[in-house]
C-alpha cells in the first residue's frame, strides 16, 4: 500500500469541512464533551489485567503468618517445620528486613515483617511462598511464634492515659509513647473573640472509624531476575513511593527496582502506601529466584485499613448576630491505630482543611493522633477533613437555629469568596461555593421545604472546600511533581507516558482528552501509558486529588510544545503565518480556509522532517509561597480548591429510627470539567461514600481487639437499593492555575454528605446525631429521648400539633 | 483466597443413592443443595466433611405441585421459584414474600428451600475466618469450650437466620425427611430445637426431601416482616411472621405469631388465643398481641445490634405485620 | 484428588483436570484463564464473580465446579461476540458506567440477564436485579443510566451510540 492509501483511511474518519468550520467557532474541540474514556470499553468487556489477573511461568504464592495477639512481644520464631513441608520454597520473618518504612521519611516505624512486637491483631510476622496457595496456608500452620502478650489499648483515652506499655517508643524520654503527633495553632484571638460573639453554639462530634472497601483485594507480584533487576507489579496508588521504599527497605539500588501498576480495582486512599505484601513478594522472590505473588483475602484488606480515623471533637463556634463567624475553636482526639502512617498529615488536615469555604475572624485547633492497637488508620477520600466537616457543618446548623437564620443564608453571609486567604493564611483564587448553594438550593426546592416538610421528612445543607493536590511533596525535594513524556508517531497515534496512577478515576482518560485537543487527533489514536517506573516519568500518584490539576498541566505543557513545532512546519509547506495552522478533527488545517487542510498524521510528518523526532517532555510544579508563614502552614495548602454544597432529603422512620435518604442534589465547582461524564462519575461516587458513612458503616472493634466484622457482608457498604438518588450539578470557576481552569472532584464532593444528612434528620424529627453512624439504633434511642422531654414540657412538639402527640409512622 | 480444604464431590441421580453415601461415610459427610451457606462456612473452616453429596442432581427434589389437598415444594426449589411460583404466591404470599427478600438475586438463583430450612445457625463469635476464630479463642459451637455471647453459657445461643422457616410454621407447613432407614414427616415447628450448635432435629444423615403446606383456610391473612440494615443481601435480624385465620370477614379464629433471628429457635408466640380469638382484630388486639411478643423475645448479642433496640422492634415489627394483612385486606375489599 | 471434568465455557468444551474442591470461579480464573471474572469476597458476598450458568446469574465463588459440568457458563468474555461488543458492553462505555472496573463483570452479567427477561425494565427493576453487586466507585447511577440505554438500543433495533448526542 502507498503511504496515499494509508492516509485516505484517516480522512475517512477525519472531521468534514463543516465540521471544521463549527469547530473553528467553539473554544474547546475535546474538553468539556461527553466522551468515552480510554479504558472503557476493555473494562466492560473483561479484558483489562488486574494484578491477579497476571500469571507468570513458575509463579510461586505467598502467604503472610499474622498475630493472633493486639499487642505482645516475639520472642521466637520457629519456621523449620513449615520450610520442611513440600513445596514449600522460602520462609521470611521481621529480621529479614529489619530497616522500617514509613510513607512519611518523619515517621518510619513499621517493619514489612514484625521485627520484635506485634500492635494489632492482624499484624504480619512472617510470609511463605509454596508452589500454590494451599500449600502456603498449610505452611502457616506450622510456623511456631512464641508471644508474650502485654496490655493492650483500644481507646485512645486509655492510651492517652497510661502510657505505661507504649505502643511505640516515645519520641523523647519521658513523653508519652502513645502520642503519634499533637498540633496546635491559632489564628486570631479566639477567647477574646469568643468571648465578645454574640451567640455561642457548642458541642462534641464523634466519627466512627469507616474503611475504604475497594472491591478488588490488594495483590502484588514480584520477581527478582537472573540480573538482578527486581520488577513489583502491585495494586497501588502511589507507584513511585512504592519504589524508593522497596529500594530502602529491601537494600537495593533504586535504579535496578521497577514497580508496575497494573489496573487497579479501586483504591480510595487505601492503596496509597507500602503494604508488607509489597516487601514480602520481593524479599520471596529473591530468597527463591521465582516471581512469588500474594493476594489478600477479603479480611487481610481489613486489616490492612488506612482507613478514616475514629475522631472525637469537641467544637465552639461564635458569632455576631447578623451571624458572621468570629470564632472556631476545635479540639480533637484521632484514634490512629498501630501505627503512622500519613498521621502527621491527617492531624494537620484534621483542623487546616476546614477554615474554608467560610471566612471566620479566628480560628484554633488542637488535635493530638493516638496510637492504639488496631490496625492503621490512614487517608481515606476526604483524608482528614470528613470528620471534622461533619462537626463544622453542623454547628452551623445549630448556629442557624439559634439566630433564627435559613442555614444557606447564613453559608452565604459567611462566604470567603475568591481571590483572598482564608483565617490559616492560604491563598484562595478561584471559588464557586456561592453558586454551588445557589444551586442546590434552587434544584432541591429548598425553600418549600425546609422545616415545611411534615414530621418525619427534612431537608438538610452543608458546604466543604477541598484541596487539588498538595503544594509540598511527601518527602522535600525540589523537583516537579508530576511530568508527561509524548511520543509521536508517523501514523499520527501519539503515546502519553506518565507516572499517574489511573485507579478508575480517570487520569488516563483525562491526559488522552488534553492531548487529543492540544494536537487535534483523534481519541483512539491515544495511547497513555502510565505509573511503570521504568518506562514513565515520576508523577507522585493518585492521593490530594492531584492528579488531574498536576500531570494536567505537565501534559498541557508537553502537548503545547509539540503542537508549536506542527504548526510551524506545516506554516512553512503552506507559506502562511504558523498561528494561521489549526489542529483539529483529524486534520491540520488554514483557520482562515478550511478547505486548505492536510490529514494530521502528514502534518506530523512534515514537522518531523522539519525537527526530527517528535517528542516533547512537560511538568509542573506547585506554586510555593501561598501560604502562611508559620511552622505547618505548608500543610494543606494547595495550588487551588474546590467548593461543593449538598442537599439532602430524607425520611426518618420514627418507630424504627430508620433513615432513608432519598435525594442528595450535588453541587460542585470542580474548575472546568474536562468530561461532564467523568465530573458527575466523581460527584456520585463520593456523595454515595459518605452517606454509606452517614448511615451505615462502622470500622470497629471488639474488646479482644479483634475486628468487629472484616467482611463485606458485615461490614455494610451499600447495595444498589440502598443508595439514594443523586443529582449532580456542575459548578465551573475556571482555576486561573488549572489545565484549562480544572480543578478536582474526586474527594470534595464526599464531605457535604455526612453533615447535609446529619442536619436533615435534625429537620426530619429534631433531633441531632452527634455520633456516627446515624443507624437505626442511634436515631431511635435519641427520637424517644426528645420524646421523654417533649412530653414533660421541656421541648416543643418537633413540627407537630399538640393534638398528633401519637406519632405518624411511615411505611416501611 | 480462601481457599476450601479438600474433599470428593459426589452427584447421584438417585434419592438413594445420596442416602447411600450419607450413610457410608456417616461421620465425615454432609449434603450440599445450592451450598450459598456451606460453601462459606467451609471456607471459614466451620465444616470440613471428606465427602460432599450433592442434591442438586437428585431428580426427585424438584417440583412444587399440588397433591392431596397440600402443595408439595421439593426441597432443591430455588428460592427464586419458591418467590415466583404461582402456586405459591396464590396460597402462601408471605412465603413467597420472604424467599423474595433471602440475600441477593444470585444467592435466590442458587439457594434452596431445603437448604433455608437447614440453615446454620449464625453468630458474630461464629461466622468469622479460622484465623479470627483461633485468635479470639474457640467457642462451643465449633472446636472451643466456651460461649462469647454468654459469658459462663454452656449452651449456644447463635441465632436462627433463615427466613423462610418462620413463616412456613405459621402456615402449618411440615417437612419430609429422607434416610436409608426409611422416611418421616415432622412439622417445620418441631423441626428446629433450642441448641445453636445444632438446631434442628434432622439426624445428619437425614435428607430433607419436601417441605409440604396444607392449604390455607379461606381468608388467611398473612404478613412477614425483615428487618436487617441493608435492602439487599443481609440476613434477618429480627422477623416476624403472621398469619390471621378469621371466622369471619371480622372476628379473628386464631392468630399464629412467630419472631426468630434472636435465637436458635424461631419462636411461636404462645397465648395469642386468649388474646384474640373471637374478638374482633382492632388496634386494642394488635397492641396487646405486640406486648406479649415483646414478653417473650429476649434478643442477645449474638450480633453487634444494641439489643434494647433490637427488642423494641419486636413491637414494631408486629404492629407492622398485622397493619400489612389490615391495608391488603382493605386492598383486596 | 483432582478430577477431570468437561466444562462448557462461553461455547467452548474444556475437558481439564482440576483439584475436587474447586470452586468455579478459582477454575474459571486460575484453570482456565477466564479472568474477566473477578474476585472480591471469595464468599458470596459481593458479586463480583458473577457468571451465566444455563443463563442464570450464579456467584461462582461459592458454586462447586462439579455443579457447571453438563451446563453452559458464560462469563464476560463471552458476552461479545463476533460483531463486536454487546449492546450492554458499548453503553457501559458511553455512560461511564465503568470506573474502576472491577465490579463491572458481575454487574453487566446481572444485567445482561435482567434484559434478556425484560424488554424495558424499571428503575426499580435494575436497582433490584442489581442489589447482589457491590459497587464502591460509581454510587450506581451511572449503570442505571447504562443498563437503560442498552434496553433502549435493544428495543430500537439501534446501537447505542446511534442514540446518544454528543
Ligand atoms: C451473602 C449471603 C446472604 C444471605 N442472606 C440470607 C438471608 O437474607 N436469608 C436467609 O434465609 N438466608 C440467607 N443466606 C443463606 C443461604 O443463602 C440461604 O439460606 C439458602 O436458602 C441456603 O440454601 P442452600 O441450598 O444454598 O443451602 P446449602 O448451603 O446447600 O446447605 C445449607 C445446610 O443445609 C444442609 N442441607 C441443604 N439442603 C439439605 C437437604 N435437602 N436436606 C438436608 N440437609 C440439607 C447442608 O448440609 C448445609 O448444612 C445468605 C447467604 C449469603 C452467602
Ligand atoms: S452463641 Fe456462643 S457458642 Fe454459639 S456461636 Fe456464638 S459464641 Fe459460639
Ligand atoms: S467474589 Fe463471589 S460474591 Fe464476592
Ligand atoms: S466501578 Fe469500581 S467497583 Fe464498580
Amino acid at each position: 500500500m502507498k503511504l496515499e492509501d494509508l492516509r485516505d483511511k484517516q480522512k475517512e474518519r477525519a472531521a468534514s469541512d463543516e465540521e471544521l468550520r463549527q469547530a473553528l467557532e467553539r473554544e474547546f474541540q475535546v474538553i468539556g464533551r461527553r466522551l468515552r474514556r480510554t479504558d472503557g470499553l476493555s473494562k466492560s468487556t473483561g479484558r483489562t489485567v488486574y494484578t491477579d489477573d497476571i500469571v507468570l511461568p513458575g509463579m510461586l504464592h505467598g502467604k503472610i503468618l499474622r498475630s493472633p495477639h493486639p499487642h505482645a512481644h516475639i520472642k521466637s520464631i520457629d519456621a523449620s517445620r513449615a520450610l520442611a513441608l513440600d513445596g514449600v520454597h522460602a520462609v521470611i520473618t521481621g529480621s529479614d528486613m529489619p530497616v522500617p518504612y514509613g510513607i512519611l521519611p518523619w515517621t518510619r516505624d513499621e517493619h514489612a515483617l514484625c521485627v520484635d512486637k506485634v500492635r494489632y491483631v492482624g499484624d504480619g510476622v512472617a510470609a511463605v511462598a509454596a508452589v500454590d496457595e494451599e500449600t502456603a496456608n498449610r505452611a502457616l500452620e506450622l510456623i511456631e511464634v512464641e508471644y508474650e502478650a502485654v496490655r493492650h489499648y483500644l481507646d485512645p483515652k486509655e492510651a492517652l492515659a497510661d502510657p505505661e506499655t507504649p505502643i511505640h517508643e516515645p519520641h523523647k524520654p519521658g513523653e508519652n509513647g502513645n502520642v503519634s503527633k499533637r498540633v496546635h495553632l491559632e489564628f486570631g484571638d479566639v477567647d477574646r473573640l469568643m468571648e465578645g460573639s454574640e451567640v455561642v453554639v457548642e458541642s462534641e462530634y464523634y466519627f466512627e472509624g469507616t474503611t475504604h472497601t475497594a472491591i478488588e483485594p490488594h495483590c502484588a507480584i514480584g520477581y527478582y531476575d537472573a540480573s538482578g533487576k527486581l520488577t513489583v507489579w502491585s495494586a497501588t496508588q502511589v507507584p513511585h513511593y512504592l519504589h524508593r521504599e522497596l529500594a530502602r527497605v529491601l537494600d537495593l539500588d533504586v535504579a535496578r527496582v521497577r514497580v508496575i501498576q497494573p489496573a487497579v480495582g479501586g483504591a480510595f486512599g487505601g492503596k496509597s502506601e507500602p503494604f508488607d505484601l509489597e516487601f514480602c513478594v520481593a524479599k520471596l522472590s529473591m530468597a527463591t529466584g521465582r516471581p512469588v505473588k500474594i493476594l489478600y483475602t477479603r479480611e487481610e484488606v481489613f486489616y490492612a485499613h488506612r482507613g478514616r480515623h475514629p475522631m472525637l471533637m469537641r467544637y465552639r463556634t461564635g458569632a455576631d448576630r447578623s451571624g458572621r463567624i468570629k470564632a472556631v475553636d476545635a479540639s480533637t482526639v484521632m484514634d490512629g491505630g498501630a501505627y503512622s502512617s500519613f498521621g502527621l498529615v491527617t492531624t494537620y488536615y484534621s483542623g487546616q482543611l476546614v477554615t474554608m469555604p467560610y471566612a471566620m475572624e479566628s480560628y484554633r485547633f488542637d488535635s493530638t493522633r493516638v496510637y492504639t492497637n488496631k490496625p492503621c488508620c490512614g487517608p481515606k477520600r476526604g483524608h482528614g477533613s470528613v470528620q471534622p466537616r461533619f462537626a463544622i457543618e453542623v454547628q452551623l446548623d445549630r448556629l442557624a437555629e439559634a439566630l433564627g437564620v435559613d442555614p444557606i443564608e447564613l453559608r452565604r453571609i459567611n462566604s470567603l469568596g475568591s481571590d483572598t486567604r482564608s483565617v490559616n493564611e492560604f491563598r484562595v483564587t478561584s471559588n464557586g461555593f456561592l453558586e454551588c448553594l445557589e444551586a442546590v438550593e434552587a434544584a432541591s426546592d429548598w425553600t418549600n421545604k425546609y422545616r415545611r416538610l411534615p414530621y418525619g421528612r427534612g431537608v438538610g445543607v452543608a458546604g466543604s472546600c477541598y484541596i487539588s493536590g498538595t503544594n509540598y511533596p511527601i518527602y522535600p525535594n525540589e523537583m516537579p511533581q508530576s511530568a508527561v513524556q509524548l511520543q509521536v508517531d508517523r501514523s499520527g497515534r501519539v503515546t502519553v507516558f506518565c507516572g499517574a496512577s489511573e485507579i478508575g478515576q480517570g487520569s488516563d482518560s483525562a491526559l488522552a482528552y488534553i492531548v487529543a485537543e492540544e494536537l487535534g487527533v483523534p481519541l483512539d489514536y491515544i495511547r497513555v501509558l502510565s505509573a511503570d517506573t521504568d518506562l514513565t516519568p515520576v508523577d507522585l500518584g493518585a492521593y490530594s486529588s492531584r492528579e488531574t490539576f498536576m500531570c494536567g498541566n505537565a501534559c498541557i505543557a508537553a502537548a503545547r510544545q509539540i503542537k508549536e513545532q506542527v504548526r510551524q512546519a506545516v506554516g512553512e509547506a503552506w507559506g502562511c503565518r504558523s498561528k494561521q495552522v489549526a489542529l483539529a478533527g483529524g486534520w491540520a488545517f488554514d483557520v482562515r480556509d478550511t478547505g486548505q487542510r492536510l490529514p494530521i498524521s502528514e502534518a506530523f510528518n512534515l514537522a518531523e522532517a522539519r525537527f526530527g523526532t517528535l517528542g516533547a517532555v512537560g511538568c509542573y510544579n506547585t506554586p510555593k509561597d501561598i501560604h502562611g508563614d508559620y511552622r505547618g502552614g505548608t500543610i494543606g495548602s494547595s495550588p487551588a480548591y474546590s467548593f461543593t454544597a449538598h442537599v439532602v432529603e430524607l425520611a426518618v422512620d420514627p418507630e424504627t429510627g430508620f433513615v432513608e435518604v432519598e435525594k442528595i442534589w450535588i453541587a460542585h465547582d470542580c474548575g472546568r470539567a474536562l468530561n461532564p461524564i467523568l465530573v458527575e462519575g466523581q460527584m456520585e461516587g463520593s456523595a454515595y461514600m459518605g452517606f454509606a458513612e452517614a448511615i451505615l458503616e462502622e470500622h470497629i472493634f471488639k474488646e479482644s481487639g479483634l475486628h468487629n466484622a472484616p467482611s463485606l457482608l458485615d461490614y455494610k457498604i451499600p447495595t444498589s437499593l440502598d443508595t439514594p438518588e443523586m443529582e449532580s450539578l456542575i459548578v465551573e470557576s475556571l482555576d486561573p492555575e488549572g489545565p484549562y481552569g480544572a480543578k478536582e472532584a474526586g474527594e470534595g464532593p464526599l464531605h457535604p454528605s455526612i453533615p447535609a444528612i446529619a442536619n436533615a434528620i435534625y429537620d426530619a424529627v429534631g433531633v441531632r446525631p452527634d455520633r456516627l453512624p446515624f443507624s437505626p439504633p442511634r436515631v431511635w434511642t435519641a427520637i424517644q429521648a426528645r420524646r421523654v422531654r417533649e412530653e414533660a414540657g421541656e421541648l416543643v412538639l418537633w413540627k407537630r400539633e399538640p393534638r398528633e402527640t401519637a406519632l405518624p409512622v411511615t411505611g416501611d | 483466597m480462601l481457599r476450601l480444604h479438600p474433599y470428593r464431590y459426589h452427584r447421584p441421580r438417585e434419592l438413594a443413592g445420596a442416602l447411600e453415601l450419607l450413610k457410608v461415610h456417616a461421620g465425615n459427610v454432609m449434603p450440599i443443595a445450592g451450598g450459598t451457606d456451606l460453601m462459606p462456612n467451609m471456607k471459614h473452616r466451620l465444616f470440613t466433611p471428606g465427602h460432599l453429596v450433592s442434591l442438586k442432581g437428585v431428580e426427585g427434589l424438584y417440583g412444587i405441585e399440588e397433591r392431596d389437598g397440600e402443595i408439595w415444594i421439593g426441597a432443591c426449589e430455588s428460592l427464586t421459584s419458591v418467590a415466583s411460583a404461582p402456586l405459591v404466591k396464590r396460597y402462601y404470599p408471605s412465603l413467597a414474600f420472604a424467599a423474595s427478600t433471602i440475600a441477593n438475586p444470585m444467592i435466590r438463583n442458587q439457594g434452596t428451600i431445603g437448604g433455608n430450612l437447614c440453615l446454620d445457625t449464625r453468630c458474630t463469635y461464629y461466622n468469622q475466618t479460622h484465623f479470627w476464630r483461633q485468635a479470639l479463642g474457640f467457642c462451643l459451637k465449633r472446636d472451643g469450650d466456651v460461649c462469647h455471647v454468654v459469658k459462663g453459657g454452656t449452651r449456644c445461643v447463635a441465632a436462627h437466620s433463615a427466613d423462610t422457616p418462620p413463616v412456613l410454621i405459621t402456615l402449618g407447613a411440615s417437612a419430609d425427611l429422607a434416610s436409608t432407614e426409611g422416611t418421616r414427616t415432622i412439622g417445620v415447628e418441631e423441626f428446629f430445637t433450642a441448641d445453636g450448635v445444632w438446631n434442628t432435629a434432622r439426624k445428619p444423615h437425614e435428607v430433607v426431601t419436601r417441605v409440604r403446606l396444607p392449604k390455607p383456610p379461606a381468608g388467611l391473612r398473612t404478613s412477614y416482616q425483615k428487618l436487617r440494615e441493608r435492602k439487599s443481601v443481609d440476613f434477618p435480624i429480627l422477623s416476624v411472621a403472621l398469619a390471621v385465620a378469621m371466622a369471619d370477614t371480622d372476628t379473628v379464629a386464631s392468630i399464629s405469631l412467630v419472631v426468630s433471628g434472636l435465637g436458635a429457635k424461631p419462636r411461636t408466640i404462645g397465648q395469642l388465643d386468649d388474646i384474640a380469638a373471637g374478638r374482633q382484630l382492632d388496634a386494642g388486639i394488635i397492641e396487646a398481641v405486640a406486648e406479649q411478643a415483646y414478653r417473650q423475645c429476649h434478643p442477645l448479642a449474638n450480633i453487634i445490634v444494641d439489643s434494647d433496640w433490637r427488642r423494641a422492634m419486636v413491637r414494631v415489627y408486629v404492629r407492622r405485620a398485622f397493619r400489612d394483612i389490615q391495608s391488603k385486606s382493605e386492598a383486596a375489599a | 484428588m483432582i478430577e477431570v471434568i468437561e466444562l462448557t465455557v462461553n461455547g467452548d468444551r474444556h475437558r481439564i483436570g482440576v483439584p475436587s474442591h474447586y470452586t468455579l470461579l478459582e477454575t474459571l480464573r486460575y484453570v482456565l484463564g477466564y479472568t474477566g471474572s473477578k474476585q472480591g469476597c471469595d464468599k458470596g458476598d459481593c458479586g463480583s464473580c458473577t457468571v451465566l450458568v444455563d443463563g442464570v446469574p450464579t456467584l461462582s465463588c461459592i458454586l462447586p465446579v462439579q455443579e457447571a459440568v453438563g451446563h453452559e457458563v458464560t462469563t464476560v468474555e463471552g458476552l461479545a461476540g463476533p460483531d463486536g461488543p454487546h449492546a450492554l458492553q458499548d453503553a457501559f462505555d458511553i455512560c461511564g458506567a465503568a470506573q474502576c472496573g472491577f465490579c463491572t463483570p458481575g454487574v453487566l452479567i446481572a444485567a445482561a440477564s435482567l434484559l434478556r427477561q425484560t424488554e424495558s425494565p424499571s428503575r426499580q427493576e435494575i436497582k433490584t436485579a442489581l442489589s447482589g453487586n457491590l459497587c464502591r466507585c460509581t454510587g450506581y447511577t451511572k449503570i442505571y443510566e447504562a443498563v437503560e440505554l442498552a434496553a433502549r438500543a435493544a428495543r430500537e433495533g439501534r446501537k447505542p451510540s446511534e442514540l446518544v448526542q454528543r
